[in-house]
């Protein structure tokens, strides 16, 4: 069938490294006000940058330069990681920076901090997202159109207000039981801003590239460029939306897997096909297919889709909690260390260590976990957490006349 | 007088408070009367002025008189012949059928057909190896003295100590806590001397009052054949007489000692007050207990720290719960602690709790003391009998309870005064005075 429309590809990378916390221990409780693992961050940032951030940026920047204009894609980097970046590795942002100069690569909206709580305070929410578009405006020049949130988090209500912050454009989860049987390579739009559209991910096709890649057992395996440009060709639709983390190019996929030459191959490929590329903000003049219509928070974890890996248990629950609970009385000190170090706590990989999800499951713990169990990351953040309150406490009240 | 104790654990290689009580009275005893203390597991390294430690790890030094044991297997005789078979019929599950003896002149010969191609004067392990002994001193190398295992290495600890024991001098056999009582029944089966046993724990505490099973039965079946029994508390002493039936009039409690300690107070980031509870997170100390005091105490005093110091099969779900009660930034966990950091934390402690549901003893309460900490603690505990005028509740109290730590933390008068009677408290509880009550015992109910 020689006329069969065949969809565009709308590519999207994730960049971000938390803040892990240190063993922070009872006994450092009131002596130290340093919580990160400053060492351990920086080791690392250092082994991703050498195995992903700097060889995928320059072959990314080398495939758009001899595409001329037809390779593209969109990614994010969260404010945390361009922090670390910015103290630790100057080369790695530069080769960002040089990557987005190719005019290629359209950089995403989303939360400085890679935070997941929206439900709970809206107007810290804003701030954060404010703080990272200064940020990118800062190192790239730009103002992000289009918002994806972390850990593609994405339901009616959030995406109302993203909407309301001027966002047109809104990643999200091609969640099997909204979509209601129809195909995720569509554009959407939200039932209750007719201007924000929705882009759902295609999870199987996604997952294939930064999951499944390296697995012998895989019955897809060996993935070539060509095989897996026919399965988009047949994946239907308008639309494919490849979404996945940056660092599964050459950190969690070992570049001895091949992932670099398959990238590398993957435009020709894909040309050959007569295929397109597309960046998110592209799309938005598109017309929406029909209503994406999501009311409890879905993400890209798991076979559940839900947020249970962040707040699957109580003390996710009470941590998340705890740490929102102190938004006034920080805000309050007027204090911008303070202010940022609370925010930092309040990054999705603090909570995701605390996950016992895959231990009652069965399954191997948390690989990126860097304590031993879920019990150690809960008990360390709230040795850090109780130390922050007792800094804030310690320095008496702003103003004489509250308590 | 010449003493035989029996021992399971000893410092350093310790996992509770057994080994450092058992130091610490051995050590006070020593210097009235001759001991010797066999023990699985010895550190070779350590020393004790005046005290023989015999460590089944560490026999190759130990020597053998082939003359001394005969002339003892002689004199036990038949007259010191204590009815039963040798080596009983309390087993655990999985331990081979040992050699048994219906008695004693049965026994004497089959030993002395196993040692008579023995040199006058050899090894110790030389004879333990003619009575098929040998092979059971591996288990002793190992790390652990507990495990699935336990029962076999009872076993053969009470078979080895018994072996030992035969060709040695003394008056008594002193031993401390089920796991020595199956040698000590041994022993005094083939050599009559009097049996004392010393309670530092009952299945009863660490599995409550409704856990029956072969370590019950041994615990039950060696006081009743003993002459003396010690328990650490008069609580206790009302466990062995009520729970296990065993007859009042050999039942005498001496309370442990304490050794005393270089104590000091350092800075706390804790100004509202940090409460303590210090010990294994195991039903019997009442973790859970200590929980809900603290939300309770924090529904009046939000600024109060509390934390728990130890670790044990009951973190995890004192960790969630904790969480569940919303109490994780108030009520912190250290996991397991050594001598250093424990110290450290009592310099910071402003009051101690102790909500065990049973503790025969609870030195960690005296420790407190000792550093100037008021103490709340169960009325199921024996420090409670030493610490007279500490503030007490049932461990199920949790009102009560957080009553006391409330008003201990708030009220500068009450909490002066309790320091100073806890201080006062303390100060008779040696283990000079507990050595000297039990050598009385020895005298008094053993005719020695």
């Amino acid at each position: 069938m020689p006329s069969q429309k065949i969809p565009k590809i709308c590519l999207f990378f994730e960049a971000h490294q938390p803040n892990r916390l240190k063993p922070y221990s009872f006994f450092h409780i009131g002596n130290d006000p340093f919580y990160e693992d400053d060492q351990l961050n920086q080791d690392i940032l250092n082994q991703v940058s050498e195995n992903c951030y700097l060889p995928a940026n320059q072959l990314f920047t080398k495939l758009i330069e001899e595409s001329e204009g037809d390779f593209c894609f969109s990614m994010s980097l969260s404010g945390v990681l361009i922090e670390q970046l910015e103290h630790h590795r100057p080369d790695v942002l530069q080769s960002f920076q040089k990557l987005h100069a190719t005019g290629g690569v359209e950089l995403l909206g989303e939360t400085y901090h890679h935070s997941m709580d929206f439900q709970l305070s809206p107007v810290e929410f804003a701030r954060q997202v404010k703080l990272h578009e200064a940020k990118i405006q800062e190192h790239f020049g730009v103002t992000p159109t289009s918002y994806r949130h972390s850990e593609m988090v994405y339901y009616n209500e959030l995406a109302k207000f993203v909407g309301q912050m001027g966002y047109k454009i809104m990643l999200a989860e091609g969640v099997p039981h909204i979509l209601g049987g129809r195909s995720p390579n569509h554009l959407y739009r939200s039932p209750t801003v007719k201007s924000m559209k929705v882009l759902p991910r295609h999870s199987s096709l996604s997952d294939d590239l930064s999951h499944r890649f390296p697995h012998k057992s895989w019955e897809g395996y060996p993935l070539t460029p060509d095989k897996y440009a026919s399965w988009c060709a047949d994946s239907g639709g308008q639309i494919l939306n490849l979404f996945m983390d940056y660092e599964s190019i050459g950190e969690r996929i070992p570049a001895a897997s091949g992932i670099f030459e398959f990238w590398e191959q993957f435009p020709t490929a894909w040309k050959k096909r007569k295929g397109q590329f597309s960046q998110v903000n592209e799309l938005t003049r598109h017309h929406s297919k029909g209503i994406y219509d999501c009311h409890t928070p879905t993400s890209w974890a798991g076979e559940e889709k839900d947020l249970s890996p962040w707040r699957g248990n109580e003390m996710q629950r009470e941590a998340r909690q705890k740490i929102l609970l102190m938004e006034d009385a920080i805000k309050e000190r007027n204090d911008p260390e303070l202010l940022h170090q609370w925010a930092k706590m309040h990054t999705s990989d603090h909570f995701h260590f605390m996950s016992t999800k895959e231990e009652t499951a069965g399954k191997t713990p948390h690989d990126l976990r860097p304590y031993d169990t879920p019990y150690d990351a809960y008990i360390f953040f709230m040795n850090a957490l109780s130390d922050l309150q007792l800094r804030l406490e310690s320095r008496g009240p702003v103003n004489a006349g509250k308590s | 007088m010449k003493v035989l104790m029996l021992g399971w654990e000893f410092p350093p290689l310790i996992n509770g408070g057994l080994g450092i009580a058992c130091l610490g009275l051995s050590r006070a005893m020593s210097q009235k009367l001759e001991l010797s203390f066999i023990i699985p597991k010895i550190d070779p390294e350590y020393f004790v002025d005046r005290l023989e430690l015999i460590g089944l790890n560490h026999l190759e030094s130990q020597s053998f008189d082939r003359l001394r044991l005969e002339k003892n297997l002689a004199t036990f005789g038949e007259v010191n012949w204590v009815e039963g078979s040798l080596v009983g019929g309390l087993q655990p599950y999985g331990s081979a059928k040992p050699q048994e003896h219906t008695n004693y002149s049965e026994y004497r010969a089959w030993v002395q057909e196993k040692i008579s191609h023995l040199p006058k004067h050899g090894k110790l392990t030389q004879k333990l190896e003619a009575q098929g002994l040998a092979e059971k001193l591996t288990m002793f190398r190992e790390d652990s003295l507990y495990g699935d295992d336990v029962g076999d290495k009872v076993w053969s600890y009470g078979q080895v100590a018994a072996s030992i024991a035969e060709e040695r001098d003394f008056d008594l056999i002193h031993a401390h806590d089920w796991m020595t009582f199956i040698a000590g029944m041994e022993i005094k089966r083939r050599t009559g001397k009097p049996l004392v046993l010393h309670v530092h724990s009952l299945n009863y505490d660490r599995g409550g009052p409704d856990s029956y099973g072969w370590i019950y039965d041994i615990e039950k079946e060696a006081m009743e054949m003993a002459d003396l029994v010690i328990p650490v508390s008069q609580y206790t002493g009302t466990i062995c007489t009520g729970h296990y039936g065993i007859d009042p009039a050999k039942v005498h409690f001496v309370h442990n000692g304490a050794d005393p300690v270089t104590t000091y107070r350092s800075e706390s980031p804790f100004k509202k007050g940090l409460v303590l509870f210090l010990g294994r997170l195991t039903g019997q100390k009442g973790p859970e207990f200590f929980l809900e005091i603290a939300a309770k105490v924090l529904e009046k005093n939000p600024h109060v720290f509390f934390v728990m110091a130890g670790t044990g099969e009951q973190m995890r779900k004192l960790i969630e719960y904790g969480a569940y009660r919303n109490v994780g930034d108030r009520l912190h966990f250290t996991g397991f602690l050594n001598k250093e950091k424990v110290n450290k934390l009592l310099s910071m402690t402003d009051v101690y709790c102790m909500p065990s549901v049973s503790e025969p003893f609870g030195l960690s309460a005296i420790e407190a003391a000792q550093f100037g900490i008021p103490a709340v603690i169960s009325k199921q505990s024996g420090v409670s009998e030493v610490l007279t005028r500490a503030r007490k509740a049932d461990y199920w109290d949790i009102d009560l309870m957080a009553e006391h730590i409330h008003e201990l933390l708030t009220n500068p008068e009450a909490r002066e005064e309790a320091i100073r009677i806890s201080l006062e408290d303390q100060k008779n509880c040696t283990w000079e005075v507990a050595a000297q009550k039990v050598i009385s015992l020895y005298h008094k109910h053993l005719s020695l």
